[in-house]
């Protein structure tokens, strides 16, 4: 039995904390704040049998999108394809001939991911995983090597005509990246989205997954902010907590994001200087804010979509480019009640703090909701590196082996028995990361 | 009647290096340019009296050399004079200059930022390291990875083995290179605006895309390429303008008994059963050969020369979505004296090399900015040279000319383009280009602006895209021109495509020409 300490305590710090517990050994969960609310991200079913979780509830709105029309009207897309088909019909019949088709060829491609998802990343030269590529066949194949680097702008283009259907999609495809939907490689971020809905969904679900293991009598979270991770002759010794008290592991898995579990939690001198430099470059940069409001009166719908058309959004990014809060952002509500949450982008993360953003959001509103009586900035996790919730941007440089970097790609760290489980470690999704850490950990111990 | 093995539709210099490949090889070829003179973009004349330019391409960088010594083009009259330097002048009289000279350099970089003086020497040696690792691939035919033909597989496989043999770091390196944006990887090395703005300035030519959007960095790398062989800095001109280039290249494929005809536009490729036999020209005569090779762009051949009927529907719609989007266009100025920039005001060396006006990456993207939204930039990036420094005789005596290569003009401008409004980019470039030399306005004797709807007009390059089409990563390697078609062949049997539209891609580089002639030659490179 060994003991473990993880800290962070959101779906991958509680993930990999149970499933090492369930292996034996002795875990102490470390959380600093408690974190609210439902888990982002889809479960796979590999994570749930593995935790042989029940109850598990995944929660997207059905319309997944709605967007208003210039005439008063309302544009939805559901999970049923016969459903949204009408509703793009009425914004253009060839759009709405074409929708099944490309929902259709967009699945393959997120089943492929979904597949290597529940995996530690394959290697860049790894001929299993080219294999498996070829097992797309041919138009998988070739829609999988023209879509990754395609900016989504060019993907949609080529697909549709309404701009109505193409604003929307694009901007859930680059949610919380610092990019526009004309920036190359952003068509893959739709399919990361996509991963785990049925065809026709490019919205990530989410899920009580962190809620059910918190519940559980077995995981006991601590309240503690770690001070420091102990080191001694490269080895993991144990974790420092604020006050000074030391809790001694001969492993330690961090939830926390890379650059910070490993240059300020650890002392950077345990690491080669190339890496330290590269921990610097990992870009995180964060781009939206939330806003929690109250309407006078519950809307009749439960999601809207602000983000009228592909230039709309690009003209949006292009504000936050230079530094600044975009004058016309793009917006998506989640409704239940009379609250909802609104996801403001873009905001540069060191104008988050930006008094006028919610009378902006509250102005671009009002056509289209009830009359908003609360309007307030929801505080950001601290497990976000500089508002990243993906803690390392999701871009392509930065995905995949890549994830956040080569030399940390398989979860594992440079100092011995420190390993690395949250947002920044492929895939990005919550509670996928950390099973993958735990596998990885448990096939090297 | 006279017949040929190959008729090789557009004289350009992918048209001419194949044709000469192919003659050497003993083949019976024609060449077929519609203008009076070959050379594609890659051309120069005489515009004003007494004053020559490289109406459109304007540097050697790319040029492969293996072409250089195979076809003998310095027997054939190739003179390629060194650009040594970059000046990139600043708004407040500043300036970064990039010098041949190692040490020079170093302490002209060190002025700007002491840290990106000892970053400089990694960043050299690592995109050369990349470059190295990509060249290979330059002169390789790109397999298709969904075939199951053995030939591909094997070749497949050689592309795999070949990877797998590169160090793991290098192969992280590239595929960063492949998929970040130029500014982002910049800033991994580099804190000084000016020279990230200069350095990312190579990563947008020719393509419709800001320093900060993805992929950019590649387009850096690929102008790296030209900085291999000999010198690290090879940027060349070559002497009497791009012209040379072409005609060195014509002169080898007439010694190997090339035929060569100019004034004979091709309206049409003959396809009779699915295979090409012959072209018929615009004046209705028809010239035979069992292999037509097409050297113009992938739209002009397939939904012009080719024809949709002849072709399956899934080629026909890769060919439609395939981009070009040119972005670039092109000022000729014939000056009555030499121009002065106020940072560094006496004639010097920086005269006999680039002067880039990308005082910053921001600066870039600006001029990005207006473009992505159909207009001229307000402020645009400019490569300038001025040739007459280099070659004398471009200009007369105590008279010069100076090439200036601008961005962004997108060819799809709101409202189109027309003289107004290529009168408008002349004076927008001037202008911009008068703050950093205030003197230019009055030495102007005659000024040429060549828009990217010109550059289409004159030399038949769709969208006026300099590199026969968009270099993006969904545009290169087995992608280009399109999935499955990336060997130089077409579904039209006997029928090829030689153009910078296939694999490798733009600037004069010769290397698609060459790998045509190889493939046709059933060789590998």
């Amino acid at each position: 039995m060994t003991e473990v300490v993880v800290i962070g305590a959101d779906a991958n710090g509680l993930v990999t904390a149970e499933l090492l517990r369930r292996a034996g050994h002795s875990v102490t969960l470390l959380q600093e704040e408690a974190p609210r609310g439902r888990t982002v991200g889809w479960a796979p079913p590999e994570v749930a049998n593995a935790l042989e979780l029940s109850g598990l509830e995944l929660y997207c709105p059905d319309p997944w999108l709605r967007a208003p029309l210039g005439d008063g009207g309302m544009f939805e897309l559901w999970r049923d394809m016969a459903r949204s088909v009408e509703s793009i019909r009425r914004l253009d019949a060839r759009d709405a001939e074409r929708w099944p088709r490309f929902c259709e060829r967009m699945a393959t491609l997120a089943r492929l991911l979904e597949r290597i998802y529940v995996e530690p990343p394959p290697s860049l030269v790894d001929l299993r995983f080219a294999f498996r590529l070829r097992r797309l066949g041919r138009q998988g194949m070739e829609d999988l090597m023209r879509l990754l680097p395609m900016p989504v702008a060019e993907l949609l283009d080529e697909w549709f005509q309404s701009d109505v259907l193409k604003g929307a999609l694009g901007a859930h495809a680059v949610r919380h990246v610092m990019q526009g939907p004309r920036s190359a490689g952003t068509a893959f971020r739709l399919l990361h989205y996509h991963a785990g809905s049925p065809p026709g969904v490019f919205r990530t679900p989410s899920s009580n997954l962190a809620g059910l293991l918190r519940a559980r009598s077995t995981i006991t979270v601590r309240q503690a902010k770690t001070a420091r991770i102990a080191v001694r002759n490269g080895e993991v010794t144990g974790v420092v907590l604020e006050g000074g008290e030391e809790l001694r592991a001969s492993l330690v898995v961090s939830a926390v994001d890379p650059r910070r579990t490993l240059t300020e939690l650890t002392e950077p001198g345990w690491l080669d200087p190339d890496l330290v430099r590269a921990l610097r470059h990992v870009r995180s940069r964060g781009v939206a804010v939330k806003l929690a409001i109250t309407f006078e009166r519950p809307p009749d719908w439960t999601t809207l979509t602000l983000a009228p058309s592909l230039d709309y959004v690009e003209r949006a990014y292009d504000d936050a480019k230079h530094g600044r809060v975009s004058a016309q952002p793009w917006l998506d509500l989640l409704a239940e009640g009379k609250v909802a949450e609104v996801h403001f982008q873009y905001v540069p993360h060191q104008q988050a703090g930006d008094a006028n953003i919610g009378a902006l959001a509250t102005k671009l509103l009002a056509p289209h909701a009830p009359a908003i009586t609360e309007c307030k900035l929801a505080r950001l996790p601290a497990a976000w590196p500089e508002g990243q919730p993906h803690q390392a941007e999701l871009a392509l440089d930065q995905a995949l082996w890549m994830r956040p970097l080569p030399e940390l790609s398989g979860y594992r760290t440079p100092v011995d028995g420190l390993w690395l489980c949250g947002q920044a470690m492929h895939p990005a999704v919550s509670g996928v990361g950390g099973y993958n850490c735990a596998r990885a950990i448990l096939r090297n111990t | 009647m006279k017949t040929y093995d190959v008729i090789i539709v557009g004289g350009g210099h992918n048209g001419l290096a194949c044709a000469a490949y192919l003659a050497r090889a003993g083949r019976k070829v024609l060449v077929l340019e519609r203008r009076e003179r070959v050379g594609g973009a890659a051309m120069s004349e005489e515009v004003f009296p007494g004053f020559r330019f490289s109406v459109f391409s304007y540097v050697v960088s790319l040029l492969r050399p293996e072409i250089i010594r195979e076809l003998e083009l310095a027997r054939h009259g190739l003179h390629i004079l060194p650009l040594e330097s970059t000046l990139t002048p600043l708004a407040n009289n500043d300036y970064l200059a990039q010098w041949a000279d190692h040490d020079q350099n170093r302490r002209e970089l060190a002025r700007h930022s002491r840290r990106d003086a000892e970053a400089y020497d990694e960043f050299g040696l690592l995109l050369h390291r990349m470059a190295r690792a990509v060249k290979p691939l330059l002169s390789t035919a790109p397999p298709d990875p969904a075939s199951l033909d053995p030939r591909e597989l094997i070749d497949l496989l050689r592309l795999g083995r070949y990877f797998r043999g590169l160090p793991e770091k290098d192969l992280h390196a590239l595929w960063k290179l492949l998929t970040m944006s130029a500014a982002d990887y910049l800033d991994e090395w580099f804190e000084s605006e000016a020279l990230k703005g200069t350095k990312s300035a190579s990563g947008i030519i020719g393509t419709l895309l800001g320093p900060r959007s993805p992929g950019t960095a590649y387009v850096l790398l690929h102008h790296y390429m030209g900085e291999l062989d000999g010198v690290f800095r090879a940027w060349g001109f070559a002497k009497g303008g791009n012209g040379s280039v072409s005609a060195a290249i014509a002169a080898a494929a007439q010694a190997h008994g090339a035929e060569i005809r100019t004034q004979a536009p091709v309206s049409k490729v003959l396809v009779s059963g699915g295979r090409a036999t012959g072209v018929v020209l615009d004046g209705g005569e028809e010239l035979h050969a069992s292999i037509v090779v097409s050297g113009a762009d992938p739209r002009r051949t397939f939904l012009g020369l080719v024809g949709e009927a002849h072709l399956p529907d899934d080629f026909v719609a890769s060919i439609r979505r395939y981009k070009f989007r040119g972005a670039s266009a092109k000022v000729n100025l014939a000056l009555a004296e030499l121009p002065r920039f106020t940072c560094m005001p006496q004639p010097g060396p920086h005269l006999r090399g680039a002067i880039s006006i990308s005082p910053s990456v921001d600066y870039l993207e600006r001029a990005y900015d207006d473009a992505k939204y159909g207009e001229i930039s307000r402020r645009p990036y400019m490569d300038i040279i001025l040739p007459s420094m280099l070659d004398p005789a471009m200009a007369p005596p105590g008279k010069h000319v100076m090439s200036i290569f601008v961005q962004y003009a997108p060819y799809h401008l709101n409202g189109g383009w027309s003289d107004a409004r290529r009168e408008q980019l002349g004076d927008t470039v001037i202008d911009t280009l008068s703050e950093y030399a205030p003197n230019l306005k009055g030495a102007i004797l005659h000024r040429q602006v060549i828009t990217p709807a010109d550059i289409e007009r004159i030399v038949g390059l769709s969208e006026g895209n300099i590199f026969q089409g968009e270099l993006t990563l969904q545009q290169m390697f087995f992608l280009r021109p399109a999935p499955a078609w990336s060997r130089y062949r077409t579904p039209i049997h006997g029928l090829f495509q030689c153009g910078s539209g296939t694999h490798p891609g733009g600037g004069v580089m010769g290397a698609s020409g060459r790998n045509a002639a190889l493939a046709i030659l059933g060789r590998r490179a």
